[in-house]
């Protein structure tokens, strides 16, 4: 494993309640705005008060994808941090932690800085909230940052709340940077530098709330469910800029429900939720199927069976989503790996909903959606500024009479507007003639089956995307396999790896093309399948929808992230 | 404030398929007259239809419409009117739907004071499945689903909405066509979430609560009942535990409609507004 030159881990624990968020967010927007390229990760039990929060910020020079196994730098707001934690500490590890707080250990492998907090904080009057700022300030001299940015960043952060607060976090933050200079570190090798521009950094969260925005969605619905209820907050303060109306509804059978309300009324609709909320929506998801109602749900993964582990990750909800709903109805599921690829297929989800009138799934995970990367500004801007295509939405009659079932040859009908004079129709949950009204008609009834079918095909001719390929299957001793947020820990690995490897990674997972799929996969190649899950679900779906077997597969599902070092040590199980 | 265009379309759609004698008929037409009532045509209304005999009137009342899943035609309605709050929308669904299968929706949709019409046909049992109870059955009815007789005790849908914050309750008894007539236009003139729950009997699975099960226990309400009164509203709304049915408006309030209080509806309905522009921006909030 070649080992990384120049990047560090950095990570601080506290107790749940102690702002530990807003100190990794700041010390992860130094290190970006010093040319870092970070990639922050934050864990917390379910619990609002007395959990043990922890947030880590991976840095390097060059572009990262997930956080590194070692802990380079350890801040402890706490008693337990570093036992939660020392199993990651390497020889050159340093860790802070306040002498007061608790006992010093000795004769450690890693190094120990104390850092005198409660005495710094007697000394500034300060509330005990303000631990934060001199640990961040601590951290940021620890890793050789400029003293003058800290003090920007937090005029920044904190100037709308006035000066006197402004003034007390600088001071703060300012005698933890002291504080450690005065100990004379050793000097991180990082080569900070100013940034051109400002890097964007966000989650997937993030990503999909800005995808909704620049589609036109005009009406968000959700009832909140971790880990995708940032989004909800999100895009409801936005509301004053975008005009969308975004709806805390009472269930998600409402959510849903009001959402599709909203879509038929001619509006752009989502919603949001993660397995448990979407289990609730698929009788209405069903619903859109039939009325052709265009219909975009957001599905942040976590860990289930039923509540499972609200705070945390997984990947096990792909054949779920592939088939939810009952009843046969085309269905076109999205499955990001990263920000860049969340903010372009969030916004095509939209497009793709209008384009064949049915419902889209956009997956993510929390660790996707939670954890904070870099965006490529100019590839954002560019799908963001790209005009929506509503595909064969309508404001009046093409012709009379008005038949919004009309058995097309590629399936899709015309969706008219409700309100355009001369006709009417409805969006009807029953099987219906193409003038919309009920029918138990045999011939009818498989007319509309297969006009509603085609519209697979159809996508599938024109806007289904191959999967991503990195590297060359010739030199490749690995080829993996990934969808969704594996690719971050994939991309991670490979950059870890000596040997030559390659990189399929699946994003319009459903449904997909047997035939162009199969050409992927050679009997001589070796490919493993990375999921954040016990089954393989990625595996199971290319075996029926592309009749491609995987042998092997590397899986987690303690409900914790892949870390990549993990990836490379699994590989070298198979050299055995 | 109806964005309505003349048109020689129709109301009358498919012959019903209802039992001869069925509540549903009376409801029917009474929801026709009250459109036409108020000049509205078919392509100027929104109508929302739940799963079940009354439901099934999709097929016969010719409008712009959605069908929905069961118990679900209330909240469906609620998205409808956010994103198009110029047209009117009305609801019509039976009482095991909107008091049962959406019953949390119902709460929320009162609580919301949403800008919609909800008649509720109210036979107090499940029709198209054959006849089991509904929420309104009167406690000890038998039926497949309760052959020992039901539990439970009934909803009582007028005090259910008056203590949930409907701004227009009503009860109609569907032979009292014009009286219904009215009630419908009366909740569809009105600003805010109206509840008529008509009375109906199902010919075909209820023997008890029969017409004259129903002329017998109806009453209007008196003279001088003062509909602007919250307390009196909730005594008549009482009267149901006594099998008493007051029919007329019970309530009606002034508050401000969910629509109203969204400032983004303010200039123009969300349908028809035009795409925000600038929404490169957004992208500061994350440097």
């Amino acid at each position: 494993m070649a080992a990384q030159q120049t990047g560090f881990l950095w990570k601080v624990g506290a107790p749940a309640g102690q702002g530990v968020m807003t100190t990794g967010l700041l010390f992860s927007k130094l290190c970006a705005q010093s040319g870092g390229q970070v990639f922050d990760y934050a864990e917390y039990p379910s619990l609002i008060q007395g959990g043990h929060n922890t947030y880590e910020v991976f840095c390097d020079a060059t572009p990262v994808s997930n956080r590194q196994w070692q802990v380079d730098y350890l801040v402890c707001l706490d008693a337990i941090t570093l036992e939660e934690h020392k199993h990651r500490l390497g020889e050159n590890s340093i860790v802070l932690l306040d002498p007061a707080a608790r006992d010093v250990p000795k004769d450690t492998e890693y190094t120990i800085i104390p850092l005198p907090i409660k005495e710094l904080l007697a000394e500034l009057k300060a509330n005990s909230i303000m631990a934060n700022m001199i640990a961040l300030g601590a951290s940021w001299a620890l890793v050789g940052g400029r003293r003058e940015l800290l003090i920007d960043l937090i005029a920044d952060q904190f100037g709308r709340k006035g000066e006197e607060i402004t003034a007390t976090n600088q001071n703060c933050a300012t005698r933890g940077y002291d504080a450690v200079i005065a100990q004379s570190p050793k000097k991180t090798a990082f080569p900070w530098k100013k940034s051109v521009e400002a890097p964007l950094v966000m989650g997937g969260n993030d990503a999909f709330s800005l995808g909704a925005a620049a589609a036109d969605c005009r009406f968000y619905a959700s009832y909140p469910m971790t880990p995708s209820s940032s989004v909800l907050a999100t895009l409801a303060a936005w509301q004053k800029t975008t005009n969308m109306v975004v709806r805390h509804a009472e269930d998600e059978v409402g959510v849903i429900s009001e959402a599709l309300g909203a879509s038929f009324a001619g509006v752009r609709s989502a919603v949001g939720t993660s397995g448990g909320g979407f289990a609730l929506m698929t009788e209405s998801l069903s619903y859109s199927g039939i009325a052709e109602i265009p219909i975009v749900v957001f599905v942040s993964q976590r860990p289930g069976p039923a509540t499972g582990l609200p705070t945390w990750t997984e990947q096990a909800d792909l054949l779920f989503a592939c088939y939810a709903g009952h009843g046969e109805f085309p269905k076109i599921v999205l499955a990001p790996g990263d920000v860049n690829e969340m903010l372009e297929l969030s916004k095509q989800a939209f497009d793709l909903a209008d384009i064949y009138q049915t419902p889209v799934i956009v997956l993510s995970d929390k660790f996707l959606s939670e954890s904070r990367m870099h965006l490529d500004r100019a590839a954002a801007e560019q799908v963001m500024s790209t005009k929506p295509n509503y595909g064969r939405t309508i404001h009046s009659p093409s012709e009379l009479p008005y038949l919004r079932y009309k058995a097309t040859k590629d399936g899709i009908s015309e969706r008219l507007i409700p309100g355009a004079a001369g006709t009417y129709y409805q969006a009807n949950s029953y099987e219906h003639l193409e003038n919309s009204h009920t029918t138990e008609d045999p011939e009818e009834r498989t007319k509309q089956v297969e006009k509603r079918l085609q519209k697979q095909q159809t996508y599938l001719e024109n806007h289904w995307q191959m999967p991503s390929i990195d590297g060359s299957f010739d030199e490749a001793k690995y080829v993996f396999v990934t969808w969704g947020s594996s690719k971050l820990v994939v991309e991670q690995a490979r950059r870890l790896m000596t040997e030559p490897s390659a990189h399929i990674h699946f994003t319009h997972v459903y449904p997909m093309d047997r035939e162009k799929i199969s050409t992927l996969f050679a009997a001589d190649r070796h490919y493993v399948l990375v999921e954040n899950n016990a089954t393989g679900q990625l595996g199971t779906l290319l075996r029926s929808e592309a009749g491609v077997d995987i042998k092997h597969t590397i899986h987690k599902y303690d409900g914790r992230a892949f870390y990549s070092e993990e990836i490379v040590a699994a590989l070298e199980h198979y050299d055995r | 404030m109806i964005d309505n265009q003349p048109s020689s379309l129709d109301f009358t759609g498919y012959t019903p398929t209802w039992c001869a004698g069925c509540g549903n008929w009376g409801i029917g037409k009474a929801v026709e007259l009250a459109l036409k009532k108020q000049q509205l045509s078919p392509d100027g209304v929104i109508m929302l239809f739940d799963i079940g005999c009354s439901g099934n009137m999709n097929d016969f009342i010719n409008a712009y419409a959605m069908h929905t899943l069961h118990g679900r035609a209330l909240a469906t309605a609620v998205g409808v009117k956010i994103a198009n709050h110029k047209l009117p929308v009305l609801v019509t669904g039976g009482d095991g739907a909107l008091y049962g299968e959406g019953g949390n929706h119902f709460l929320h949709a009162c609580r919301g004071n949403h800008d919609l019409t909800v008649i509720v046909h109210d036979n107090s049992v499940y029709g198209l499945t054959t006849g089991q109870v509904s929420p309104t059955a009167s406690k000890g009815k038998k039926s497949k689903s309760t052959p020992s007789g039901i539990i439970e005790r009934p909803v009582n849908p007028l005090l259910l909405a008056l203590t949930q914050g409907a701004t227009f309750v009503a009860q109609g008894f569907t032979a009292q066509l014009p009286q219904l007539a009215e009630l419908i236009t009366a909740g569809m003139q009105h600003k805010g979430l109206a509840i008529i729950n008509v009375l109906q009997p199902c010919v075909t699975f209820n023997k008890e609560n029969t017409y004259a099960y129903y002329i017998k226990n109806t009453y209007k309400l008196p003279e001088d009942h003062d509909k602007s009164n919250f307390a009196q509203a909730l005594e008549q709304a009482q009267s149901v535990f006594a099998e008493r049915f007051p029919l007329g408006i019970l309530y009606e309030t002034t508050r401000p409609t969910y629509q109203e209080e969204l400032p983004q509806l303010e200039n123009h309905s969300l349908v028809k507004r035009g795409q925000i522009k600038n929404v490169v921006e957004l992208l500061q909030q994350f440097e």
